[in-house]
C-alpha cells in the first residue's frame, strides 16, 4: 500500500470487485431483456420470411393459405391510424396547452383533471373497447362498426399519452421565452401560438408517433367494437367496415393448421409487416426529434 | 458583522501612518526650536537630515492611497477618509519643510549671534503653541472630533498675534546691523511657525470633511471667508 | 463659522426643475400569496435618466421593477397594492390593457433570452404581434443599429440567434425591446451573466440610449450603478419582518460619496450585505 498522502492510490480490491459485480449484473439484465426479444424476433423471421412477398401484401385473406394476403388488414390499419391521428393531434395538443398554459393549479378541478389523465393512461385497452361500443358504435353517436368508430376508439385510448407528452414538451420550453414574449406586448395566446408551440413541436410529434405506435398494435378494443375478422375489401371511407393487422394475425393464428393450409407462416409474416411498420414510425419519431431538437 | 476586513485594516494602517507623521513633525519642531535657542549647528544638521523620514512617510502614504483607490474602489465614508488622508499627509510634509527652513536659518548667523532674550521668548511661546496644535489636530482627526478641530482656529489666533508681536519687536531692534539681520531671521522663523499652525488648522478642516461630507474653510485671520467650494 | 449647515442641494434642485417624473410610486407593496416581498415604496423615476435599484438579495428590487410593466401579473399569487402612476395614469387601473403597458415599457432580463428563431425574426417578433405597420426590414435594421449590434449581424440576419455570444445575445434582446418603440426600458440585472467586455459595451449603450429613453436598472453590482446611473434607490431587507423596504433615494453621486442613511453607507462600502 502506498504511503498516505504521497501518491494517489488505486481503489482497494474490494471496491473494485463490487464495481465489477455491479456492472456484470446490469449487463446480465440487459442480456435477458434483449435476448428474449431477440429470440422472439428471430423466431418470427424464421417462420415468416418465406411467406413475405409482394403477393402477400397485395392479396386479401383466403381460406387457401397460399393465396392469403394482408392487403385489407394493412389498409384497414392505415385508415385507422389516419383517423386516430386526426383526432388525437388537435384534441391532445389543445388539452395539453390548456393544462400547461392556462389552468390555475390551485383550482381543485384542474388537479382532478391532472390526476385522472395519469389514470386514464393506465386503464386496460379493452375498457376503451367497451366505451367505444357503448357510445360510438351504438348509443348517442350510433356510428356503426365502421372505420370512424374504430379510429376514435383507438384515439381515446392513446389520447392520454399525447396529452402527457404534449405537456412535457410544453414544459420543456423555458419560461424565459414566454416572459420575453409577454414583455414585448404579446398576448398569452400569441405567445403560445408563435413561440411556445413551435418550440414544442418536436416533443409533441414524438409523442403522437409513440401513441400511434401503441395504437397500431391494439387488438382487444377493435374486436369489441366489431371490427371484421374476415373482409375482402379495403376501406373506402369513414363509414366502411374494416379490419386491422393485429386482428388478421390473430385470425390466422387461431385457425387450425394442417399440411394443406399452414397459416402459421402467414401469421409470422403479418407480425413482420407490423414490426416493420412500427420500426418505420419510430424511425420517423427519432429523426424528427434529432432534427428539430432545441438545445436551450 | 463587517466584511472587507483586509481593506479596513489597510485603511486604518494608512490613517495611523499619516497621523504618525504628525509625531515626527512635533519632534522636528522641538529640535528646530532648540536649534534657534542654542544656535546648535549640529542639531540643525540633524533636523535637515531627518526630514527625509517625513518625506518617506509622505511617499508611503501616497502610494498606499493610490493602491487603495485602484484596488478597493472605496466609496462614501471610506472615500472621504482616503481623500482627506491625501490632504493630511501633504500638510504633514509641508510642516516638515517649515521645520527644515527654520533649521537652515540658524547657521547664517555665525557662532555668536546677537540674540535678544524677549524675542527668543516670543519665538519659544509661538513654538509651544504650534506644537500643541500639531498634536491636537492629529487627535481631532483620529477621534473625528469636529469641535476639537474647530478649536484649532481659536488657538491659531494666538500664534497669529504672537507673530505680529515678533514683527513689531523686530522693528524696534533696529540699531545694530548684525542685530537687524538676526531679527529678520527671527521674523522668518516666526513665519515658519505660523505656517505650521495654518497647516494644523487645514488638517482640522479635513476632519470636518470626513465627518460631514462638506468642505468649508474655517474662518481665521489669514484666510478671508470664501465661498465654500463644492464637496 | 458654523459647521453643520448642509450645503444647498443645488444638484437636486436643478434636477427636479428640468426633469418630470415618468413614474410616481406611492405606497407600493407587493406580496406573493401571504408573504410580503416589499412594502411601502414611494419614489419618482425621472425621464431620460438612468435610475438604479440596488440592495442585498431578497430586498425586493426585482419584484418592484416588474411592477412597472405589470410582469407580476404573470404570477397568479402576486398582489400589488398602492399606486403606480405612469405619466399620471394608474398602471393598474381597470381600463388599462397590460399588453399596451408592455409595449410602452419594455424589459430586458438577466439571462439573455433570444427566441429560437433567426436574428431577424427575433427583432421583428414584437412589431409583428403588435400589428405595427411599416417596412419590417427598416424596423429591424434601425433597432439593431440603436442597440449597437447591427455591424455584427447585418450579414447574418437569417442565422439562428443562439449562435451569438452572450453579450451579443443580450444586445439582441435590447434591439428586440427597442423595435416596438417603447418609452421606458427596464433592465433586470442585464449584465450579471456577461463577461466584463460585454458588460462595458452594454453600459456604454445604456448611456447612449438615455437620450431617447428612460431606463431603470436593477443591479447587484454597485460599481455598475455608480458608473451608469443618475439616481440610485437603495433597498434593504428589514431585519424584523424580512420585508423589503426603500431606504434611500438620491443622486448617485450623493449615495456614493455622502449617503444620508447609515444602512446605505454600510451597504455601499461593502461592510454589510
Amino acid at each position: 500500500m502506498s504511503a498516505h498522502g504521497e501518491t494517489v492510490g488505486r481503489p482497494s480490491s474490494a471496491r473494485r470487485a463490487k464495481d465489477l459485480a455491479f456492472r456484470l449484473a446490469l449487463l446480465a439484465c440487459l442480456a435477458v431483456a434483449i435476448g428474449l426479444l431477440g429470440i422472439l424476433l428471430v423466431d418470427a423471421v424464421l417462420d415468416g420470411a418465406g411467406a413475405l412477398d409482394w403477393d402477400f401484401i397485395n392479396s386479401f385473406t383466403s381460406i387457401t393459405a397460399d393465396k392469403a394476403g394482408i392487403q385489407a388488414a394493412l389498409w384497414g390499419t392505415i385508415w385507422l391510424m389516419g383517423v386516430c391521428a386526426l383526432f388525437i393531434i388537435p384534441v391532445g395538443v389543445a388539452t395539453a396547452i390548456y393544462l400547461e398554459e392556462y389552468a390555475d393549479e390551485t383550482r381543485w378541478w384542474n388537479r382532478v383533471i391532472e390526476l385522472n389523465i395519469q389514470n386514464l393512461a393506465a386503464v386496460p385497452s379493452i375498457v376503451y373497447g367497451i366505451l367505444g361500443l357503448a357510445f360510438l358504435v351504438r348509443g348517442p353517436l350510433n356510428l356503426g362498426q365502421v372505420v370512424l368508430a374504430g379510429g376514435l376508439t383507438l384515439g381515446l385510448l392513446v389520447l392520454p399519452m399525447v396529452i402527457i407528452a404534449g405537456r412535457e414538451a410544453l414544459r420543456a420550453v423555458p419560461s424565459s421565452i414566454r416572459e420575453g414574449s409577454m414583455a414585448l406586448g404579446a398576448t398569452q395566446w400569441q405567445t403560445i401560438w408563435r413561440q411556445v408551440l413551435p418550440a414544442a413541436v418536436p416533443g409533441i410529434a414524438t409523442g403522437v408517433i409513440l401513441a400511434l405506435s401503441r395504437a397500431i398494435g391494439e387488438t382487444a378494443p377493435l374486436i369489441v367494437i366489431g371490427a371484421a375478422t374476415v373482409i375482402f375489401a379495403n376501406p373506402t371511407g369513414l363509414g366502411s367496415d374494416f379490419t386491422a393487422m393485429p386482428i388478421q394475425i390473430f385470425d390466422w393464428i387461431s385457425r387450425a393448421s394442417n399440411d394443406i393450409n399452414d397459416y402459421r407462416p402467414l401469421a409470422a409474416a403479418g407480425i413482420l409487416v407490423l414490426i416493420l411498420l412500427l420500426l418505420a414510425m419510430n424511425g420517423v419519431a427519432i429523426w424528427l426529434r434529432n432534427r428539430y431538437e432545441q438545445k436551450w | 458583522m463587517t466584511n472587507r476586513f483586509h481593506f479596513q485594516n489597510e485603511l486604518h494602517g494608512l490613517e495611523r501612518s499619516a497621523l504618525g507623521g504628525l509625531e515626527l513633525v512635533a519632534e522636528s519642531l522641538d529640535r528646530a526650536l532648540e536649534t534657534v535657542r542654542n544656535q546648535d549647528i549640529e542639531l540643525a544638521g540633524m533636523v535637515i537630515a531627518d526630514d527625509d523620514r517625513i518625506d518617506g512617510r509622505y511617499l508611503e502614504v501616497h502610494q498606499g492611497i493610490l493602491s487603495l483607490l485602484a484596488l478597493q474602489a472605496p466609496v462614501a465614508g471610506d472615500l472621504r477618509l482616503v481623500a482627506a488622508l491625501l490632504h493630511v499627509i501633504r500638510h504633514v510634509e509641508r510642516m516638515g519643510d517649515q521645520c527644515v527652513t527654520m533649521a537652515k536659518l540658524v547657521p547664517l548667523d555665525g557662532h555668536e549671534p546677537p540674540a535678544e532674550q524677549s524675542m527668543l521668548d516670543l519665538i519659544q511661546r509661538m513654538g509651544e503653541q504650534a506644537r500643541k496644535q500639531v498634536i491636537q489636530c492629529g487627535q481631532a482627526f483620529a477621534r473625528r472630533d469636529v469641535e476639537m478641530a474647530q478649536d484649532l482656529v481659536r488657538q491659531d489666533d494666538v500664534i497669529d498675534e504672537l507673530n505680529r508681536d515678533v514683527f513689531h519687536h523686530a522693528l524696534e531692534l533696529g540699531d545694530d546691523a548684525d542685530r537687524r539681520e538676526w531679527a529678520m531671521h527671527m521674523m522668518l522663523v516666526g513665519r515658519c511657525i505660523e505656517r505650521i499652525g495654518d497647516n494644523a488648522v487645514d488638517i482640522g478642516e479635513q476632519t470636518a470633511f470626513v465627518v460631514t461630507g462638506l468642505f468649508r474653510e474655517f474662518e481665521d485671520a489669514s484666510h478671508p471667508v470664501a465661498a465654500p467650494p463644492t464637496a | 463659522m458654523v459647521i453643520g449647515q448642509p450645503a444647498p442641494k443645488s444638484a437636486e434642485e436643478r434636477t427636479r426643475a428640468r426633469r418630470e417624473p415618468i413614474f410616481h410610486l406611492e405606497g407600493v407593496s407587493v406580496s406573493y400569496g401571504d408573504k410580503a416581498a416589499v412594502r411601502g415604496v414611494s419614489f419618482d423615476i425621472a425621464r431620460n435618466e438612468i435610475t438604479a435599484l440596488i440592495g442585498p438579495s431578497g430586498c425586493g428590487k426585482s419584484t418592484l421593477i416588474r411592477c412597472l410593466n405589470r410582469m407580476n401579473d404573470l404570477i397568479p399569487s402576486a398582489r400589488v397594492e398602492g399606486s403606480v402612476l405612469y405619466h399620471g395614469q394608474d398602471l393598474y387601473g381597470s381600463e388599462v390593457d397590460a399588453v399596451e403597458v408592455r409595449k410602452r415599457i419594455g424589459m430586458v432580463f438577466q439571462k439573455p433570452n433570444p427566441f429560437p428563431k433567426s436574428i431577424y425574426d427575433n427583432v421583428a417578433f414584437g412589431p409583428r404581434v403588435l400589428g405595427m405597420k411599416g417596412d419590417m426590414d427598416e424596423v429591424v435594421q434601425r433597432a439593431l443599429q440603436r442597440a449597437a449590434v447591427w455591424d455584427e449581424t447585418k450579414d447574418r440576419l437569417k442565422a439562428n440567434a443562439f449562435g451569438m455570444s452572450g453579450g451579443q445575445q443580450q444586445r439582441l434582446c435590447i434591439a428586440r425591446a427597442l423595435a416596438v418603440e417603447p418609452d421606458v426600458i427596464l433592465m433586470d440585472e442585464p449584465c450579471s451573466a456577461l463577461d466584463p467586455i460585454s458588460t462595458g459595451k452594454i453600459e456604454d449603450l445604456m448611456l447612449e440610449l438615455r437620450k431617447d429613453y428612460s431606463i431603470v436598472i436593477v443591479t447587484h453590482n454597485m460599481q455598475q450603478a455608480a458608473r451608469v446611473s443618475d439616481r440610485t434607490a437603495f433597498f434593504t431587507v428589514d431585519p424584523e419582518d424580512r420585508v423589503g423596504r426603500l431606504v434611500e433615494y438620491d443622486d448617485t453621486e450623493t449615495v456614493f460619496t455622502n449617503p444620508g442613511d447609515p444602512r446605505t453607507e454600510a451597504y455601499v462600502t461593502g461592510k454589510v450585505g
